[in-house]
């Protein structure tokens, strides 16, 4: 089976800065690919060229499904099924768990204006077939106490969480996850490990993970992409990158590792 | 207490959805049915010009409260619709069909503004609104041959089927009914995809964006419904002033738009309404202020649009939920008496937020 995502030589300047330099990597159908590294390497950059936020230089390319997605709006790339999280969280903060959730299905919406104006029966069973499809995602994350509650009034964990569902409604085939456990207590980050092995074989999506808390990316990830400086450092399993000089020595300096 | 009680998905899409609200709709409803027949012609004029402000204020609420788009330019659309039908009622075409055409000339114009504006946002947009009427009063002011210009255009009695029903409590009804059925479209649109999509899109851009929302869609359609509904109000309004001069529709038109909807209170239907009923009344109320005050004082230019502006500044700062978020506060007073909690409606700082990526 060809790889699910193919990067190939992404780069990106911001200014002086090589934000992203030549990345290259391929996701498989059916993991979890995490990507590390110390503060600056690039990780959420890499994650906003996928979403097609950024243009990458000439010379990258992004292949979803063995189609092209380098030039495609981002509207686009969310439709052919790729969702995201944010690391600050960018929920609609005015409105309930669940419209939030509904807003993830805007993807599957096959009425027209006329059709929603007037309240058509096509409308009414489109409606029931997403409010359907997001109770399955209440369910999945365990947020039935939280599903008419405005986002604005809920503690940062649950919205972490709300996150994950709203990007789970799109019925992603992947799903990049800008760290999930940032600003969470120890407990939380536990249920993190929880949802995403819930996610990837249960809802059976792919997952991209930019994280910091090795532990967490040790315990679920299939694969892992070390980065520094915008660059690819290496990219194996979480054993592979424990042992892996050169890991320790972008994240503890030099000395550290000659003396140990 | 009470509370919304719901066995069904299906529930969700119903009309009244708390417990009482049937009623009370209903009681409005026989309120305002039997209006003329025990009110005062005068105020039935009055209680038209409310229903006209609301269908305008639908508008204005689903493109600045529903998609955070602000505009200072809604008079045009206002104007736009008002000669549009009146134009084409003199030119013998049928009331209702001259309606449909003013709705549609003024979606088709608001489609356009949206377009070019896609990048812009708060007081850039408003600017750029601002510009977009004034050069709507422009052409209607030199475009002599077909808007009379500055002299005025006289605008015919409303006939439909022979049924003349621009007196005033026939058109009274006309407007109740015309404003009833565009809550319900409004209302209709906000519970599906658009209206979620608009609601993304005010929240959060970046977001909308990585959920599938094609913002530029969503813009410009929701400034092609608001100009529609702004359209349809302009028809109605044009037999309300009965004779239509380009100095009807200024800017201060367009602030008295904006004015209703975030006293009323951005973000709900029920704003729209409670916004007009107190511009309509803001008239009357500023006419006994004025016969208290000072002769030098009552006569000076610029009072009103002055005391509008006051009135504005003073919702944001005490009330920035409006009417409408003041009616909520007592309403849950009562539902949760005696639990009710003042912080619940502390406003709170926000989280940190992804910086824009633009």
């Amino acid at each position: 089976m060809p790889p699910l995502l193919r990067a190939r030589h992404l780069s990106l300047a911001f200014g002086g800065v090589k934000a992203v330099d030549d990345v290259s990597f391929d996701i498989e159908a059916g993991e979890v690919f995490s990507v590390i590294g110390p503060n600056g390497a690039g990780k959420t950059t890499l994650l906003n060229l996928i979403s097609r936020f950024h243009d990458p230089e000439s010379g990258g390319q992004l292949l979803f499904e063995d189609q092209d997605i380098t030039r495609l709006p981002s509207h686009h790339v969310a439709r052919r099924g790729i969702a995201r999280t944010f690391q600050n969280i960018e929920l609609f903060e005015h409105e309930s768990v669940l419209r939030n959730l509904l807003i993830g299905l805007h993807a599957h919406r096959r009425t027209s204006l006329l059709d929603e104006l007037l309240l058509l029966p096509a409308a009414v069973r489109q409606e029931l077939a997403f409010r359907r499809r997001a109770e399955d995602v209440i369910d999945l994350l365990d947020l039935q106490p939280y599903r008419d509650q405005v986002i604005a009034g809920l503690p940062y964990g649950v919205r972490k969480l709300v996150e994950v569902g709203r990007a789970l409604c799109l019925g992603p085939k992947l799903l990049l996850l800008d760290e999930p456990s940032s600003g969470l207590n120890p407990e939380e980050t536990a249920d993190v490990v929880h949802w995403i092995e819930d996610v990837n074989e249960d809802f059976g999506a792919t997952i991209l993970m930019v994280e910091h808390d090795l532990e967490l990316v040790g315990e679920v990830s299939d694969r892992v992409m070390v980065m520094a400086d915008g660059a690819v450092l290496t990219i194996g399993t979480p054993a592979e990158i424990r042992r892996h000089p050169d890991v320790a020595r972008v994240y503890l300096g030099d000395e550290a590792v000659e003396t140990t | 207490m009470r509370f919304v009680f719901e066995t069904r998905y299906r529930d969700s899409l119903r009309l009244f959805r708390r417990p009482g609200q049937r009623f009370w709709f209903v009681l409005l409803a026989v309120a305002l049915l039997t209006a003329p027949a025990w009110l005062d012609t005068f105020y039935v004029g009055e209680l038209t010009w409310v229903f006209i402000y609301a269908i305008a204020g639908i508008g204005l609420m689903l493109l600045v409260g529903y998609t955070g788009l602000v505009s200072l330019g809604h008079a045009a659309f206002l104007a736009i619709g008002a000669y549009t039908h009146t134009i084409l009622l003199d030119h013998g075409w049928p009331w209702p069909l001259a309606v449909l055409a003013a709705v549609g000339l003024s979606a088709i114009t608001g489609y356009a503004v949206g377009r070019p504006t896609l990048r812009m946002t708060g007081i850039y947009l408003a600017i750029a609104t601002l510009a977009f009427a004034e050069v709507v009063t422009q052409l209607i002011s030199h475009w002599e041959s077909l808007t009379g210009g500055f002299r005025g255009l006289p605008v015919p009695r409303a006939v439909v089927f022979g049924v003349d029903i621009g007196r005033s409590v026939p058109f009274y009804f006309v407007c109740l009914g015309l404003l009833v059925v565009g809550l319900w479209l409004a209302r209709n649109l906000l519970l599906g995809p658009t209206g979620r999509a608009m609601n993304a899109v005010r929240d959060s851009e970046i977001s909308a964006k990585s959920m599938g929302i094609d913002l530029a869609q969503v813009r410009s359609v929701a400034f092609a419904l608001s100009a529609g509904f702004t359209g349809l109000a302009g028809a109605l309004y044009a037999h309300q002033i009965g004779y239509l001069a380009p100095d009807a529709f200024t800017l201060l038109l367009s602030i008295q738009l904006l004015l209703m909807v975030v006293v009323g209170g951005l973000g709900s239907l029920h704003g729209v309404v409670l916004g007009a009923i107190f511009l309509g009344l803001l008239p009357q109320l500023i006419a006994l202020v004025r016969d208290e005050l000072p002769t030098a004082v009552a006569r000076m230019p610029g009072l009103e649009p002055g005391l509008f502006g006051l009135v504005l500044v003073l919702f944001l700062i005490y009330e920035p939920l409006g009417l409408h978020g003041r009616w909520r506060k007592l309403r849950q007073f009562f539902e949760e008496f005696p639990l009710y909690r003042r912080h619940t409606h502390k406003r709170q700082r926000r989280y940190l937020r992804t910086g824009r990526l633009r």
